[in-house]
């Protein structure tokens, strides 16, 4: 049945996140920024919450939420700031990952980390783009079994902090593998950072002739591991952007209420009024899509990946529209410190920058259409 | 819980719709077009068979509930499924089939139980029938506070005089429910609904318009020269507006329908881009080369319209939920006519510049392009939406827009 209505336990843990979002991230967020690491009385409270594991296995003691519930409370995380959630010591995007394998041998000395209650911050890099303009630089051999990396990959989020590095690639005879660095030596350029997303320790990671021999996966299985998390990966990034835009949108509505000119509020005149039920809209938008692909990973649907797509691209759209509409509101006082909107609009171009093309992502979703038979799926 | 699923019920009501908007609708979309009209036998001969247009809910959807269990109402979202297959076969004939149309939510959310009896039991299978909902006059179109249509009170009733354009159904209907002001002087508080019958002295279809689409629906001028109207047909009865002191209600009967009819004209415009992205999808598939520029310049067009009819589809199911489950969605019900308005326009356009020249010789598309303009208009413009979605957002913070 169709239905909007979520269920009590995720109305009662976004309560919780929100709550957390306003209170102690809100107000966190130019201090992580000018420190650029998150403060780390906040990561422990976060990690105290769970809201560092909602997508960790429970063998590993993570909440191993189903996705429609972590998109939920992601958003609701990020509606405080987006710079401390990326931010925050976790297996960042390597959590779907260990999630999927988290029974794998490979992995069991960071599943006893994390066990044993220490934060373990986790970078995942993918290089299976090989076609992407400067991200070629980097070459991963086969070696008799073992695989050597060289080179310096692109900015990578968490890169500052990781303890474990998980490489999707293709090798050079164009195999899929997954691979999985802890022991060894990388690293970390120090880059000149100021766009935005500062504590989420942005990096490159630099691998000289750094070898491995723990192959997570390879060839077929690897191609569908890579594509299972980037699947959930698009979803929960595309859910940390919405919050943002939503938290964009209320700050604006608020101050644009409030502040005068020419004798009444500004809202009254339409160019904001309407602007303002344009990323009222765009906001809704993202956030349906969202469930849509969500709620589609939970069923192990095929049409997933497809449209994990299509909710970050929305997202990117959005996300980028709604900031910068909340700086254009502010006027002058959207540019300056003071105010956070304009980090908002700093942290979202980053994010985008992050995490993949908005045209690449619609030629993908595009050419995947114009394979299907049939109608546009509706479910 | 968070669910896209349709029920079964749903279910059987897309797909009951699909094949009669395929199968029945689709054949003669193209020549409605070029007569101007929907052929008076296909219009027998369907409501022969039951179907009609319920803006309010589909009139199929009711079901009969039997059993201690009371059953979650989903008229509303049966309503926007079977109204986005409908439209998906032609809008215009949608817009066209038998029904009280946009008369009905007023009957049904402000008439008297008599009323409702009287008004809306005439719809039966032996003869096409239709409502209609007369709002817009020359000066009043999305002010419809400026209504300046005049009811004067009489015994046993009121006198009406007015003109009212661009009526839906207006010249075939057998009743039109007139929005009408006892005091021009009261603004909001001076209108009133009633409903007018067809052959009531003094009322007067004067004209059909032409239009750049949806050709084959009636869009009628109505003509009301001291026109006698009975109190019964005052929609609510006199006590009604007593009883709500100087609160503006006729204007409220106006716009309390939309929160049920928006969403309804959003699926349409819902079902017209999907009509064209598919249409074009299929082309394409046909046509162009499989890889390379023109791949790659298909590719994302396609899949930005089929993001964008999603995204509209989830707003107004949304808004149909809301409804369903009691809540008030004025703000969603905006939201969803005023995206899904705009985003079909642009769907259809998107598809006509894949189809390049060809597309305008002869092909569906042209047509869809053609009806769906006035979606963004008609049931509040978008501007309009737009208004309504600002008041809502800022309503907590005391500013009104
Ligand atoms: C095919 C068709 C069928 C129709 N069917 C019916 C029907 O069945 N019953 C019925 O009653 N009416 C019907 N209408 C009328 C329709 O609802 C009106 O045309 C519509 O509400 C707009 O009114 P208007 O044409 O007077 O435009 P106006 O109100 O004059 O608007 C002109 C422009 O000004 C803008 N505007 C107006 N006010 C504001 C504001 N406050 N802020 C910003 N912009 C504003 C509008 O958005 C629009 O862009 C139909 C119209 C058409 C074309």
């Amino acid at each position: 049945m169709i239905s909007f209505q979520a269920t009590d336990e995720e109305l009662a843990f976004v309560e919780v996140a929100k709550d957390f979002a306003k209170d102690r991230i809100r107000v966190l967020a130019r201090t992580s920024e000018n420190h650029l690491k998150v403060k780390e009385d906040l990561s422990e409270e976060a990690m105290e919450l769970s809201f560092l594991s909602l997508e960790l296995p429970e063998a590993w003691d993570g909440l191993e939420l189903p996705l429609i519930s972590q998109v939920q409370i992601l958003k609701a995380l990020s509606y405080g700031d987006l710079g401390i959630v990326q931010g925050f010591p976790s297996a960042g995007d390597a959590a779907s990952l260990f999630r999927c394998l988290s029974e794998h041998t490979e992995l069991q000395t960071i599943k006893a980390t994390y066990l044993a209650n220490t934060d373990h911050p986790s970078a995942l890099v993918d290089l299976t783009d090989t076609e992407k303009p400067f991200g070629n630089t980097i070459t991963v051999r086969n070696n008799n079994g073992d695989y050597i990396l060289n080179g310096t990959t692109e900015p990578v989020r968490l890169a500052q902090f990781a303890e474990t590095i998980v490489v999707f690639a293709r090798d050079n005879e164009d195999v899929a593998v997954v691979l999985l660095l802890n022991d060894q030596e990388w690293l970390v350029e120090d880059g000149d950072y100021r766009i935005g997303l500062l504590a989420s320790g942005l990096g490159k990671l630099k691998f000289n002739h750094v070898s491995t021999g723990k192959i997570l996966a390879k060839g077929k299985e690897a191609e569908r591991l890579i594509e299972k998390v980037q699947t959930r990966n698009y979803i929960l990034q595309a859910a940390k952007q919405n919050g943002l835009m939503e938290a964009a949108l209320d700050y604006a509505t608020q101050y644009t209420a409030e502040r005068k000119a020419f004798g009444q509020e500004i809202a009254k005149f339409q160019g904001v009024s309407f602007k303002i039920a344009k990323m009222a809209m765009e906001t809704r938008i993202v956030n349906h899509l969202i469930w849509n692909a969500a709620i589609k990973v939970d069923e192990g649907s095929f049409e997933a990946f497809s449209l994990a797509l299509r909710a970050l691209h929305r997202a990117h759209k959005g996300v980028r529209f709604v900031t910068d509409a909340a700086v254009q509101l502010l006027g002058g006082h959207g540019f300056i410190q003071e105010f956070p909107v304009e980090k908002w609009m700093r942290d979202a171009q980053a994010q985008v920058a992050l995490y993949g093309s908005e045209r690449e992502f619609l030629a993908r979703r595009g050419a995947a259409l114009l394979e299907e038979q049939g109608q546009v799926s509706v479910e | 819980m968070i669910s896209f699923e349709l029920s079964e019920q749903q279910k059987q009501i897309k797909e009951m719709t699909h094949w009669f908007a395929e199968n029945e609708i689709r054949p003669i979309a193209l020549e409605a077009d070029k007569l101007g009209k929907v052929p008076d036998e296909w219009l027998q001969q369907v409501n022969r068979m039951g179907i009609q247009l319920n803006t309010s809910s589909f009139s199929g959807g009711k079901g009969s509930s039997t059993g201690k269990k009371k059953r979650e109402r989903e008229g509303n979202r049966m309503g926007v499924l079977a109204t986005e297959e409908m439209a998906w076969g032609d809008p215009a004939i949608t817009l066209s089939l038998p029904g009280a149309g946009l008369g009905g939510p007023p009957i049904e959310s402000s008439g008297t139980p008599e009323q409702k009896e009287r008004f809306l039991s005439i719809f039966t299978t032996d003869k096409p029938r239709w409502g209609a909902y007369a709002l817009t006059e020359p000066e009043a179109g999305s002010d419809a506070s400026g209504v300046r249509t005049t009811a004067r009170k009489v015994d046993g009733g009121y006198i009406l005089n007015g003109q009212k354009i661009f009526i839906t159904n207006g010249g075939r209907a057998s009743w039109v429910v007139v929005f009408a002001t006892v005091d021009s002087k009261l603004g909001r508080a001076g209108q009133r609904a009633f409903v007018v019958e067809k052959g009531t002295p003094g009322f007067s279809c004067t004209k059909l318009v032409k239009k750049m689409g949806l050709r084959a629906n009636e869009t009628a001028e109505l003509l009301l020269e001291d026109c006698f109207v009975p109190t019964e047909y005052l929609l609510g009865g006199e006590e009604f507006y007593d009883s709500s002191d100087s609160k503006p209600s006729g204007f409220q009967v106006a716009m309390k329908t939309f929160d049920s009819t928006r969403p309804i004209v959003a699926s349409m415009a819902i079902g017209i881009a999907r009509a064209a992205y598919e249409y074009t999808l299929d082309m394409v598939k046909k046509e162009y080369p499989k890889q390379g520029k023109y791949f790659y310049l298909a590719s994302e067009i396609l899949a930005e319209a089929e993001e964008d009819i999603q995204a509209a589809r989830l707003l107004t199911w949304e808004a149909a939920w809301m409804a369903d489950m009691g809540i008030a969605n004025a703000k969603e019900a905006a939201m969803c006519k005023a995206y899904a308005g705009q985003m079909a326009l642009d769907v259809c356009a998107k598809s006509l510049e894949l189809l390049g020249p060809t597309g305008l010789d002869g092909h569906l598309v042209e047509k869809l392009f053609r009806d769906v303009k006035v979606f963004d208009i008609f049931e509040g413009t978008n501007e309009i939406q737009h208004l309504v979605i600002a008041r809502r957002q800022y309503a907590p913070f005391g500013v009104r827009v």
